[in-house]
């Protein structure tokens, strides 16, 4: 696996908000975020979940893995649902009690996006999560608009051939008061994004890097060793923005290859294969170009303080 | 009180300026409002689409005027405005919304998943066809609704929309079905006539406040809602719903007869107007064209007037009752203001399914589609058509 690096990782959990018995794949991202997302947010949530893996992973009726309330909906209709779940809290006086949407990249990058823009557009008090795997893994490891470039899916099987779709700045364009990105090797920093989230009001978005042996092809027992290296290759960069204002929250401190990260994973093999040509060096370059606009805007947000 | 004395106590004669209420010149779409305020609804969602848009600007208004305790989120699609209905019925508001034409047809998913999550829901349909583009009066979009699991009622005027508001969300609450109450488009949405409104008072002691069951969130005991169902359970949802759909035509003459009781209005899930032993033939009809009906067979002894006002379910008892009362070798012309790609309309469909075994002369009109206007001389021409002759189509299309 190359290099080890250890960021700080202390995420103490005291009391578990979900039950045991998950229904995940071996090494998924969904079961442990769901741990720490609750953890966070206290057993008097209301999660809202739409068709993604979760919708299976939080159990069949009548079973509930999480110590709160679920409400399962329809695959466009994630934010929409949670709007109408805030409105008739808050009418009864329950102001306080967090509403979370917990959605997959599919029902949040694509089919879910005209509902997530409305509601973040009207400022909705609402948290929502979206675990990215980067592909519609329940149905079977299909292309979604969040799949990179390059990737082999079942409906790209030569590799995907266009970047994903830069839903952060989407999102920050609706101008949020929180919004950051996260990943399961970043407990630290996860932990304190979730508290900062649950602390701001209005809509608040976190993207987090959703690790998925079965669909990104890799052994179940290295996923948050591949979460780390997402990061520390730059493939996923940890921000957030608070209110507009954007920080890198992990600068890594080494440069390291993205094929480190690449190599180790079924859904790039033909990117290393004999035939492949220069695929590499390309997303090589796109992962350096967006992470000297980060820096960029990092640098310039600095300088006008 | 039977079917049949529900069917014939409609609109008794002579009815006078009913007490506790006031009387207010009024579009069926405000009437729609009026009743949502009446209704003691707290959430509603809104989407623009004509005609049913003076609707949600109504309450709107009502709203920013402080006349009304509600909250009206703009949305930004039909898709949304039923899924974040879903949301706040599921923790406990009673919740409205309308919409019209494709606005419904692109919810169509949700209006799926409220009736199987069995969401006390009450919805105004104002009737558009859906493409060419065209919108004007046409029952074909919510009539392609209608396997949905939704109730649908059918209203004739101002009144009957304000009433049948009421008269849904109890009728939804009771039996946790969602309902549709549908306007013909411009006849009734854009058109002004008397209205009476009741007072609050009386609106609320036929309409007490939505009672919470288990069925709702409770943060103090939390469950998942709407989780996968597995083949072992989920016909046991479906013969319960179907249990529900079993007792709305009787809850609805039911309740209509409280509400008659208390507001001095009966209601029935049909009306028979002139429907005796020398009846030879009964016009079928649906909403807004029924009043046109009604003046045309008063110089038509033999002619009878069936109108449908709960169309799904189909009122199957109260139609054999009806029958009953005619000449047995009755004929029935249905008028259908909806096309589905089918060789006869909705309603005769739905007729043949209820008369399914008995010998009766049945006959399918196309009227009024699209908004082609259905004055009384094309009712006329309906009945010059020659029903006796063996040669006579079983469907006719009339301009």
């Amino acid at each position: 696996m190359g290099k080890t690096m250890s960021p700080a990782s202390k995420f103490l959990i005291n009391e578990e908000n979900i039950y045991s018995g998950a229904l995940s794949c071996r090494g998924c991202g969904w079961t442990l975020l769901a741990r720490y997302v609750s953890y966070v947010m206290g057993p008097e949530t209301v999660y809202v979940v739409p068709a993604c893996c979760f919708s299976i992973i939080s159990g069949p009726n009548p079973m509930n893995l999480m110590k709160g309330t679920v409400v399962h909906t329809l695959f466009a209709a994630a934010a929409a649902t949670a709007t109408g779940v805030r409105h008739a809290l808050d009418r009864q006086g329950k102001q306080d009690t967090p509403v979370v949407v917990l959605a997959g990249d599919g029902g949040t990058f694509d089919i879910g996006l005209q509902a997530l823009s409305g509601a973040a557009a009207r400022g909705e008090n609402i948290l929502y999560i979206c675990n990215n795997n980067a592909a519609y893994m329940n149905t079977g490891v299909q292309s979604s608009t969040g799949t990179p470039k390059g990737v082999k899916t079942t409906t790209d099987p030569a590799g995907k051939k266009t970047a994903a779709k830069n839903l952060m700045g989407i999102v920050e364009a609706h101008n949020l008061s929180y919004c950051a990105t996260a990943s399961p090797a970043f407990l630290t920093d996860l932990q304190a994004k979730l508290e900062k989230a649950k602390k701001a009001s209005g809509f608040r978005f976190i993207m987090i890097d959703g690790p998925c042996p079965p669909g990104h092809k890799h052994d179940p027992d290295i996923s948050i060793q591949l979460a780390r290296l997402a990061v520390e290759t730059r493939y996923f960069p940890l921000f957030e923005a608070e209110n507009g204002r954007f920080s890198l929250t992990h600068v890594p401190e080494e440069t390291v290859a993205v094929s480190e990260y690449m190599k180790h994973q079924g859904r790039f093999a033909q990117l290393f294969s004999d035939e492949a040509t220069n695929g590499l060096t390309d997303i090589q370059k796109q992962v350096d170009e967006q992470w000297q606009k980060l820096l960029d805007r990092q640098q310039y947000e600095n300088a006008g303080t | 009180m039977t079917t049949t004395e529900s069917i014939l106590k409609q609109n008794p004669p002579g009815a006078g300026i009913p007490s506790r209420h006031s009387k207010k010149v009024m579009k069926g779409n405000i009437a729609a409002a009026e009743a949502v305020r009446l209704s003691r609804v707290s959430f509603v969602t809104a989407y623009p689409i004509t005609p049913q848009t003076t609707i949600i600007e109504e309450i709107a208004s009502m709203i920013a005027r402080g006349d009304f305790d509600a909250i009206s989120v703009n949305m930004e699609s039909e898709h949304s405005v039923f899924a974040a209905l879903m949301g706040a019925s599921l923790v406990g508001e009673r919740v409205f919304t309308a919409t019209s034409g494709q606005g419904l047809l692109y919810a169509h998913e949700v209006l799926h998943a409220i009736a199987h999550m069995r969401l006390p829901i009450v919805a105004c349909n104002v009737g558009r066809p859906s493409f060419p583009w065209n919108i004007w009066a046409d029952q074909s979009d919510s009539i392609s609704q209608r396997d949905t699991g939704w109730v649908q009622y059918y209203c004739e005027s101002s009144q009957e929309v304000l009433d049948t508001v009421l008269q849904s969300y109890k009728l939804s609450e009771k039996l946790g079905l969602p309902v549709m109450v549908v306007l013909d488009a411009f006849y009734l949405s854009h058109t002004s006539e008397n209205v009476y409104i009741p007072d609050q008072d009386l609106a609320d002691t036929f309409l007490p406040a939505r009672r919470i069951t288990e069925n709702q969130v409770d943060l103090n005991h939390p469950k998942a809602f709407g989780g996968l169902v597995d083949p072992s359970l989920y016909d046991t949802y479906n013969r319960q719903y179907w249990d529900a759909i079993h007792q709305v035509e009787d809850e609805t003459i039911e309740m209509g007869h409280e509400f008659g009781e208390l507001f001095g209005r009966e209601y029935g899930a049909v009306e028979a107007v002139n429907i005796h032993s020398g009846t030879k033939r009964i016009l079928v009809t649906m909403a807004t064209i029924t009043t046109t009906a009604r003046q045309v067979i008063e110089h038509h002894p033999d002619v009878g007037l069936l109108k449908i006002r709960l169309f799904k379910p189909f009122p199957k008892k109260s139609v054999l009752d009806v029958l009953e009362m005619a000449d047995e070798d009755c004929i029935i012309i249905n008028i259908d203001r909806n096309f589905l790609g089918d060789h006869e309309g909705a309603l005769m469909q739905e007729m043949k399914r209820a008369l399914y075994g008995k010998p009766v002369k049945i006959f399918g009109i196309y009227a009024g589609l699209g908004g082609r206007d259905v004055p009384p001389e094309t009712i006329e021409r309906i009945l010059k058509i020659n029903f006796e002759s063996p040669q006579t189509e079983e469907v006719h299309w009339i301009k």
